[in-house]
């Protein structure tokens, strides 16, 4: 017996609910940077410039190490159209994305750097519950990414400093969605997708000293195609139907947008330093998801999930105060406009306008040896949404508070 | 005040919110009085699905759905006339199960439920139970309302005591008085749909012109005057209400399942012999699918071709077909069809009525669901909250394995929609039933 319906599978979303940034695009990749709302492309402020602006590490006098983590639990809000005052939560979970840096000149005066940096660009959970009202659509996604750039950099001259690093990003990713089909004890049928998926890109920089009070940046982060190839599908379902959804292979790509960042810096008195960054991320190229399962039924047919993002231009400002020698403090803000489509806007990949607030600080331990310590708050206003294709419609809402902390040792 | 306390300062206002805080709309009754809910109607009303009435069926009904949303604007407890058991109640649900046909293929088809029967009870009329909100009457007409003794005329008729195990003096009471006294405050009137499907059902073999058994389509006149009667002793005091009209029957899978080119010819000697035999009458074959041949007392030789826009009837036995020629070698019994003339009758009644009941909605200022309408879209899937529904019998998942009554989901379906002509027509905010709660066919 055939059953009509066609199985398709949402929005596999990268990051979404999670931190401050257009949808898949985050920033929490340094201490400091997260501290000053996410800005960082114009100065150099340690070793995890190989991520902000790789022309910035051989600014950097020597070689530098850098660890830092941040614990992230955000809430997503939905509030179903026409159902009265009921709402749906995703369960809290921590995600603790980190970043790693090494790297600086290879000796005081060299004009050539090189460093490497690992760490992880996106990486989201999302737990609906089973049972929650959206569960066809998805009950929860997993992401996680680790992103590995070898980089080298160089001064050309005191003016202009440029870099670049090569990026090879590795993943995975597990979805989980109930299938309307139900067995005699009622129980309904699931779905869940298992893949690693791998991708690469590049990250390059340009750094402009134009004097000690003012710095420019100029970067750009290569677009990176994340391919899922020969995921694993599996399918609980009546056992009369098990034929219509055999346990098979998937491929999926999952692009990640190109990101141009363009920013200043600028020492307005001997303690403070303001920055500010514009950054551009071509969300356009993001037209539709597809996934490709291996073996097709009239239950099981590939699926082409419009998404139809658009651009988007994000604005991120922060302060850096000396109050003394070992001891700064640090605030920003920003404004992430969604690049999601409202049209289009399913569960796994919830987004919206951001604002967020950040603030941190930094304590030299030792001469060599800092501690920094930041946290992020990142909120959006509820927001009227459909996902089409589902017909499936209501108003969300994000709410997260990011603590971080790193160290950084000079070497 | 120090730049240096800023971030502090900011890290504290952070921390202070950190959930969101998005609220939907507090539902209100607006210029509807939800206190004390009642609906009338047929075995849609009632609950009744798979074939059958049983206890999760009338568990499910939208009424029983409506009941429960009216609970957040005022509503009360909503009481049914429940039966004792699940199997189903006077004869056993359909369920989905293997069966072997009389060829020897095994497969998923529909079987009676064989569980343990646990109806005992069933018949004992509970009328002390009541009053009840859910007045729905499996079989029940629009003419009979108006009927003395309908309940005992109905047991006595079709074997089947509905009604009579819920009316306090089932030899004499009149629906329409039983209507009246539950004094509602708000109601829904789903009626007429038996006046036109129980003609329909039968393959048309009663009066499609207008008669007054059940197996006939109901004279306009008599269908008018207890219609309006009816309207008219709900809303006596007051009550608001909807009233919603009937559906196309010709849409339901009980009549679009089986198809009229099922006549399947796979050998060149198969279309060779019926060619050969049907010649004399001009009849021809080809190979793949063909018409099948059906009863007309009306065409040379008493049988034709059947068209594309006539219907066979879900309960004709498959068996008749496969094995035992059936619409090849023998014509499909007319009663298993329902022909281009009787199709007529059952659309130009249909609309009739529901140009009745249209009126009474405005003569009265009440609601109305255009359930013939809205039902329709369902041929094109109605999507909601990724589940997509269509009226295909069995995956369709939004009919039941009687191919007339809906299941849950649909029965969902249907009060969703009656909610939004509620909303729309009294200003009330009623909020929306999640269909997802409810289940749609289940497989083994």
């Amino acid at each position: 017996m055939k059953k009509g319906f066609i199985f398709s599978v949402a929005a596999v979303a990268l990051s979404s609910a999670t931190l401050h940034a257009g949808s898949f695009q985050l920033n929490l990749q340094g201490l400091r940077q997260t501290a000053m709302g996410g800005s960082g492309v114009a100065f150099p402020w340690d070793v995890s410039t190989i991520f902000y602006n790789p022309g910035g590490l051989a600014r950097l006098n020597g070689i530098q190490a850098y660890a830092g983590v941040f614990g992230v639990s955000p809430t997503v809000r939905y509030v179903p159209d026409n159902s009265g005052d009921t709402y749906a939560e995703t369960k809290r979970h921590l995600s603790t994305p980190f970043a790693v840096y090494a790297g600086g000149t290879l000796s005081k005066d060299s004009r050539w750097a090189l460093g490497l940096g690992i760490y992880t660009p996106f990486g989201s959970s999302a737990n609906w519950g089973n049972d929650w009202t959206g569960r066809f659509i998805t009950q929860s996604i997993s992401l996680q990414s680790i992103y590995f750039q070898p980089t080298v950099s160089y001064r050309i001259n005191d003016l202009i400093s440029v870099g670049a690093g090569f990026v090879y990003g590795t993943g995975s990713v597990k979805i989980k969605k109930a299938l309307p089909v139900q067995d005699m004890n009622e129980t309904e049928g699931q779905a869940v997708l298992d893949g690693k998926a791998n991708g690469v890109g590049f990250n390059a920089g340009v750094h402009i000293k134009a004097s000690n009070n003012l710095q420019f940046g100029l970067s750009y982060r290569s677009g990176v195609r994340m391919k899922v190839n020969g995921g694993d599908a599996s399918f609980t379902v009546p056992a009369a139907l098990a034929t219509n959804f055999p346990r098979t292979a998937f491929d999926a790509t999952l692009p990640l947008p190109g990101i141009l960042t363009l920013g200043v810096a600028a020492k307005v008195t001997p303690r403070l330093t303001l920055q500010g960054d514009l950054v551009w991320a071509g969300w356009k190229s993001y037209d539709s998801l597809k996934f490709d399962f291996v073996q097709n039924t009239a239950s099981l047919a590939d699926s082409k999930e419009p998404r139809i993002y658009r651009n988007t231009l994000a604005v991120r400002i922060g302060g850096h105060y000396e109050i003394c020698k070992q001891f700064a403090v640090m605030i920003g803000g920003a404004y992430d406009p969604t690049p999601s489509n409202a049209r289009y806007v399913s569960p796994d990949a919830v987004d919206a306008d951001r604002f967020s607030l950040s603030a941190g600080l930094s304590y030299a331990v030792m001469d060599k040896l800092s501690i920094m310590a930041a946290v992020n708050y990142t909120t959006t206003a509820g927001r009227q949404v459909k996902y089409e294709p589902a017909n499936f419609s209501g108003a969300y809402q994000i709410k997260s508070l990011v603590p971080a902390i790193g160290v950084t040792y000079k070497f | 005040m120090k730049a240096s306390y800023i971030p502090l300062i900011a890290a504290a206002a952070m921390l202070a919110s950190c959930k969101p805080t998005i609220k939907g709309v507090t539902p209100s009754s607006g210029e509807a009085n939800f206190s004390y809910y009642v609906a009338i109607g047929n075995s849609l009303t009632a609950g009744y699905a798979d074939g059958s009435l049983y206890r999760s069926g009338q568990e499910n009904s939208y009424p029983a759905m409506l009941g429960k949303q009216f609970m957040t604007v005022g509503g009360g407890e909503f009481r049914q006339p429940l039966l004792p058991g699940n199997a189903g109640w006077p004869s056993p649900k359909r369920v989905l199960g293997y069966t072997t046909s009389c060829d020897g293929v095994t497969s998923l088809g529909v079987k009676l439920y064989g569980g343990a029967s646990d109806t005992s009870g069933s018949s004992t009329n509970i009328s002390g139970q009541g009053p009840f909100n859910n007045l729905g009457v499996p079989g029940i007409r629009c003419v009979d309302y108006t009927v003395a003794g309908y309940a005992a005329i109905a047991q006595a008729l079709a074997g089947v005591g509905y009604a009579a195990r819920m009316y306090p003096h089932p030899a004499t009471d009149r629906p329409i008085d039983i209507a009246a006294a539950s004094n509602p405050t708000f109601f829904t009137m789903w009626l007429g749909s038996n006046d036109v499907l129980g003609y329909a059902t039968n393959g048309g073999e009663g009066s499609g012109t207008g008669g007054a058994m059940p197996t006939d389509i109901s004279t306009t006149a008599a269908f008018e005057a207890s219609y309006n009667a009816v309207v008219d002793a709900m809303t006596l005091k007051g009550a608001k209400g909807v009233l919603i009209n009937i559906p196309d029957v010709t849409t339901i899978p009980y009549f679009t399942t089986i198809p009229g080119r099922g006549l399947v010819l796979s050998t060149p000697t198969q279309v060779a012999a019926l060619n050969a035999a049907y010649a004399p009458l001009g009849i021809t074959f080809t190979l793949g699918a063909n018409a099948f041949i059906i009863q007309d007392p009306a065409a040379p030789g008493g049988l034709r071709q059947i068209k594309s826009n006539e219907y066979l009837l879900l309960t004709l036995p498959q068996d008749s077909l496969k094995c035992g020629g059936w619409g090849s070698v023998k014509p499909i019994p007319k009663k298993y069809v329902l022909d281009e003339t009787e199709v007529g009758y059952v659309r130009s009644a249909t609309n009739t009525f529901n140009e009745i009941i249209r009126s009474a909605a405005i003569r009265k200022g009440l609601g109305y669901v255009d359930a013939h309408s809205y039902l329709g879209t369902l041929q094109s899937g109605i999507r909601f909250n990724g589940v997509t529904l269509t009226p295909t019998f069995v995956s369709g998942g939004a009919f039941s394995l009687d191919g007339v009554h809906l299941t849950p989901k649909g029965y969902a379906l249907m009060a969703n929609e009656i909610i939004r002509v509620i909303n729309s027509t009294y200003k009330s905010s009623v909020p929306q039933v999640d269909i997802n709660n409810y289940n749609g066919i289940l497989f083994p």
